[in-house]
């Protein structure tokens, strides 16, 4: 991929034990959208994302058709157990 | 004003945030971990949370919260390992009158349990650690 794209990936709660990292960096053709990072990271990409699945760019809300550009942060949301 | 972060809750500090001689009724929300889970014995509880959003997320809540009921919130959250008994998560909300600061009180913490993203993992006695089940009554 010449003109790849870096996008630095979050994980959180389930998803960081299953990919054994907080963060992972993959490269990916330009305008990729959010919703199809999740095939490009490493463990992740055996399985289709969870349909409760929630994104975040750089700290805020995404829809998974928003285009990543280079050095974009995304954040797989799993559905939240807080409180 | 939202407080995310490690250790113990101060109480008093969000009561005194939301208190003020306008608004004679304050409703506080304490939720504190439990020391059973489906027949287990629970040691604890370990909340990770995804901070930047977790804190643009609850001042969103925090603000619909004002918007809806006039009244003043104040949250508090803890991450890390919190022992069973004690509190993980406080909402304080005070108003002019007394119904509306418990709506508004319910309202934040109903809010703050499905979009905050903090997630728990429950630390059993007998060694096993799993992720809480989302939509549980915890």
């Amino acid at each position: 991929m010449a003109d790849a794209i870096k996008v630095t990936v979050l994980l959180f709660a389930a998803l960081k034990d299953l990919v054994g990292a907080e963060r992972v960096t993959v490269d990916v053709p330009p305008q990729t959208p959010v919703g199809a990072i999740w095939s490009y990271v490493p463990t992740l990409s055996d399985t289709p994302p969870p349909n409760a699945l929630r994104y975040a760019v750089n700290h805020e809300w995404a829809d998974p058709e928003l285009p990543t550009r280079n050095g974009d942060e995304v954040a797989f949301v799993l559905p939240v157990s807080g409180g | 004003m939202i407080v995310i972060q490690e250790g113990p809750i101060d109480v008093a500090a969000l009561i005194a945030h939301v208190q003020g001689p306008d608004h004679g009724g304050l409703t506080l929300f304490l939720g504190s971990t439990r020391d059973t889970e489906a027949g287990a014995e629970v040691l604890g509880l370990e909340y990770e949370g995804y901070l930047e959003l977790a804190v643009s997320e609850t001042a969103r809540i925090c603000a619909e919260t004002v918007s809806r009921f006039g009244a003043r919130v104040a949250v508090g959250h803890r991450l890390g390992y919190v022992p069973a008994g004690e509190p993980s998560v406080a909402v304080a909300a005070s108003t002019a009158h007394r119904s509306e600061s418990f709506a508004a009180c319910r309202y934040a913490i109903d809010e703050i349990k499905v979009r905050v993203p903090i997630w728990k993992r429950v630390i059993r006695a007998d060694g096993q650690q799993v992720w809480g089940i989302p939509g549980s009554r915890a």
